[in-house]
């Protein structure tokens, strides 16, 4: 899977998963930050989204601090995923 | 002792009762097996970034908990009650669901959060920023008559001024197939608002929220007076009824004959039925009676429904088509009791008077 096609999987994960029934995939920018600004997110979302990532990738967030970085935009997280994704 | 006035009220239930200054122009008749709510468009009334995480038990009742304060024009209560018999039984499934196709790992956070049954009366203070008094029953039958009575002893008591009431239950699915198991449901074979005369064993659930500002102030507005409730536990014969009935009526000054309406909860099982004929029968033979739970089903607080009815009853000064029972129309309704009950087990008598 390509930068692009997780990238455009993700936001639909997302908006899933955050239940963000006002959002559409083409609203969110992939590059803008996810908490805060951008899609306003909180504590509460990082959670959920880390469990999404354990559920649907298999990926376990073993360091906190490295959290921020990773949670950024959807483009980090999708980094992080081709990263850090098992094979197969 | 502080007399208690109803200042406003708010419903969503299987019936057109939301937003709706009169009875709506004619009542919903279900051909399903269950009465679900018709509810509106939560966005209307709650920020969707919060609603988007809420559980839709949560959103009916944090809306008609709005809504009720609106329609009595109070900004902040000074004591929040709720009462609920099913609580968030919609969250804990989700999780005991995720628990089990997850191996008990990856649970997700929002749905644990809102898993406890005081999340309305809290999901309510904190979108008022409210720092008063705030409680929630989970007393089955007795879960929003508790809630009300609470109110009723913090009003009199001179703690509080205003009190937000209310009874919320949604019917979920995992409810409804567990209690299907043990035969606790009949089947709707004739459409619900022939649910008291077409009768049969089991009840047919349903769901709804409902809202009540109580307050110590009369206002212009005001829909009627609280003027008692009293809650009966596992009576041992019918007599116990007429006996509470009759101190309570003497306790306000009141005789049987007083009563310009009852408001009975049959559901159309013969065997919970019969206690609403014998106490009828016993002490106010010949008054006039409705019935409400055709319109709302049976749930755990549809005695929350039962005062929104009344409460529009002595507001409009009528009762609405569809809920007479034989005895034909209610003349000048002064004075209104409700009698109410949960599977012979949690008996409530509560009487209304108009303003």
């Amino acid at each position: 899977m390509t930068e692009q096609e997780l990238i455009d999987k993700l936001k639909e994960e997302i908006i899933k998963q955050l239940n963000l029934e006002d959002q559409k995939p083409e609203d969110i920018d992939p590059d803008a930050p996810l908490f805060g600004e951008g899609l306003g997110l909180d504590s509460i979302d990082a959670l959920e989204i880390m469990v999404l990532l354990e559920k649907n990738y298999g990926i376990k967030i073993e360091d906190p601090k490295e959290g921020k970085k990773i949670f950024f935009s959807v483009r980090t997280l999708a980094q992080f995923i081709l990263e850090n994704q098992k094979p197969a | 002792m502080s007399e208690i006035f109803i200042n406003g009220i708010s419903c969503i239930s299987p019936q057109e009762t939301f937003n709706n200054s009169d009875f709506p122009a004619e009542w919903t008749d279900y051909s399903g097996d269950f009465l679900s709510c018709r509810e509106p468009v939560y966005k209307d009334h709650i920020n969707p970034t919060l609603a988007r995480r809420l559980s839709r038990y949560i959103k009916m009742g944090v809306t008609t908990a709005l809504t009720a304060l609106k329609d009595a024009g109070t900004e902040m209560p000074e004591a929040i009650i709720t009462g609920t018999g099913l609580g968030s039984t919609e969250d804990n499934e989700k999780i005991l669901l995720a628990m089990h196709e997850n191996q008990e790992r990856m649970i997700n956070p929002t749905h644990f959060i809102q898993s406890t049954h005081n999340t309305i009366s809290s999901q309510i203070a904190i979108m008022l920023k409210c720092h008063h008094y705030n409680n929630t029953y989970v007393h089955r039958g007795f879960s929003f008559e508790s809630a009300l009575l609470d109110a009723m002893l913090l009003l009199r008591e001179g703690r509080s001024r205003t009190a937000l009431v209310g009874g919320v239950d949604a019917l979920t699915e995992g409810h409804y197939i567990n209690y299907e198991r043990i035969s606790r449901w009949r089947r709707n074979r004739s459409g619900s608002l022939k649910m008291i005369t077409d009768q049969g064993k089991g009840v047919i659930p349903g769901e709804g929220s409902a809202h009540f500002v109580l307050s110590t102030d009369k206002t212009e507005t005001s829909y009627a007076s609280l003027k008692a409730l009293k809650l009966v536990y596992k009576p041992a014969e019918p007599a116990a009824l007429t006996d509470a009935a009759s101190n309570l009526l003497k306790d306000g000054g009141l005789l049987p004959q007083d009563i310009s309406l009852l408001l009975y909860g049959h559901n159309g099982d013969p065997e919970g039925d019969r206690w609403y004929q014998d106490f009828h029968q016993s002490l106010f033979c010949g008054t006039p009676s409705a019935y409400y739970k055709h319109l709302c089903g049976e749930y755990d607080t549809a005695g929350a429904f039962a005062l929104w009815m009344a409460s529009m009853i002595m507001r409009r000064g009528r009762v609405p088509s569809g809920i007479m029972t034989k005895e034909g129309a209610a003349g000048d309704i002064r004075h209104l009791l409700i009698y109410t009950h949960h599977r012979g087990d949690q008996h409530v008598l509560c009487l209304l008077s108009r303003v």
